[in-house]
């Protein structure tokens, strides 16, 4: 039985193009690829006229110390995902051999 | 981005997420008591918002955003059930990554838990009984859910800082520019990984699709005899 994986071609092309379109555009060394949220902060500190420093929580809260214990609870979060994924997709798989096997 | 709407603003967004809240527990529960089935796909809906939202990546324009993930959670059970999931996943984020955080959790939910999702369902309830094949519907309404959440944001930053000249909409196409700008290959790529993932669950488990009533049953063999099987040959 041949399988269609146009489906698959298709993502797989559009993650290709994707990771191109970003090796092009970093590889001129203009950018600095940060995250656009504080693109967006220094947008308003731009529009309000206050220094992007001058805007805190307004409920006090945890912040990682460093971008290393970032980078860690953002992997656990995606790791959490990824565990959950497996076991279900694993769960349907031995649930669709039993019910071939009687 | 915690500290960075006024606490008026916080107040209004977070009194129309909760309404979706509210009906999203009941959802819940509900669908919870009458099948205790569906609960692996919720939680492979979960999961894609969980992963996608943790990957920051680099856009054209030169900075990172991260995807949204609600468009599948949004395709299988609705607007209501996915906001509970996005709200799970931004109150982890605001908890413990200073990523959002809790005054600014409302805005954060109607824009990635709830009107993602609401843009992404209108989609969906448009384009589900046309002859448009599945897969491009799930990758059509996760791109539209993901976009919309940054035209949200883009809002709900322009409403509560206006530009001194041009007003709302002037520092909305700022805003437009910065976020949503750099959303679009994002949500080209998030679109088809999704509608991948879409089809797994269509081929492990086209029965639930169809008892949810997300598609119909000629719909998925349509779609199934495309990628190969042909229908009635799986049939479990």
């Amino acid at each position: 039985m041949i399988k269609n994986r146009k489906l698959e071609l298709i993502t797989i092309v559009a993650i290709l193009g994707f990771i191109m379109v970003f090796l092009s555009v970093s590889s001129n060394g203009i950018y600095e690829f940060a995250g656009s949220d504080n693109v967006g902060s220094e947008k308003i500190a731009e529009l309000t006229g206050l220094s992007v420093d001058s805007f805190t929580p307004l409920i006090p809260q945890y912040e990682p110390p460093s971008g290393e214990i970032e980078s860690t609870l953002f992997a656990l979060q995606a790791s959490i995902g990824g565990i959950m994924l497996g076991l279900v997709f694993g769960y349907w798989l031995g649930q669709r051999k039993v019910s071939q096997k009687s | 981005m915690e500290g960075f709407l006024p606490w008026q603003w916080c107040a209004v967004w977070w009194i129309i997420a909760i309404p979706f809240l509210v009906i999203g527990v009941i959802e819940l529960r509900a669908m919870m008591k009458k099948d205790r089935e569906y609960l692996p796909l919720l939680g492979v809906c979960g999961a894609f918002i969980f992963i996608l939202s943790a990957l920051k990546l680099p856009s054209v324009t030169g900075s990172c955003s991260h995807p949204t993930g609600t468009g599948l959670s949004t395709t299988c059970f609705g607007v209501f059930i996915t906001s509970i999931i996005g709200a799970i996943v931004l109150l982890f984020q605001s908890l413990v990554l200073a990523h959002g955080g809790l005054s600014v959790l409302g805005a954060n939910m109607v824009s990635m838990a709830i009107g993602g999702p609401v843009a992404g369902y209108a989609v969906y309830r448009l384009l589900k009984n046309t002859k448009v094949n599945i897969y491009v519907i799930v990758f059509i309404v996760t791109a539209v859910a993901d976009l919309v959440t940054y035209i949200i944001t883009s809002l709900e930053l322009a409403l509560a800082y206006p530009a001194q000249t041009g007003g709302i909409a002037a520092s909305f196409a700022a805003f437009f520019v910065i976020f949503a700008i750099t959303q679009i290959p994002l949500a080209i790529v998030e679109g088809c990984v999704l509608a991948l993932v879409f089809k797994y669950v269509i081929e492990l488990k086209p029965e639930m699709i169809i008892k949810l009533k997300i598609f119909s049953e000629e719909q998925i063999a349509k779609a199934r005899g495309a990628s190969g099987f042909l229908p009635g040959e799986v049939k479990a």
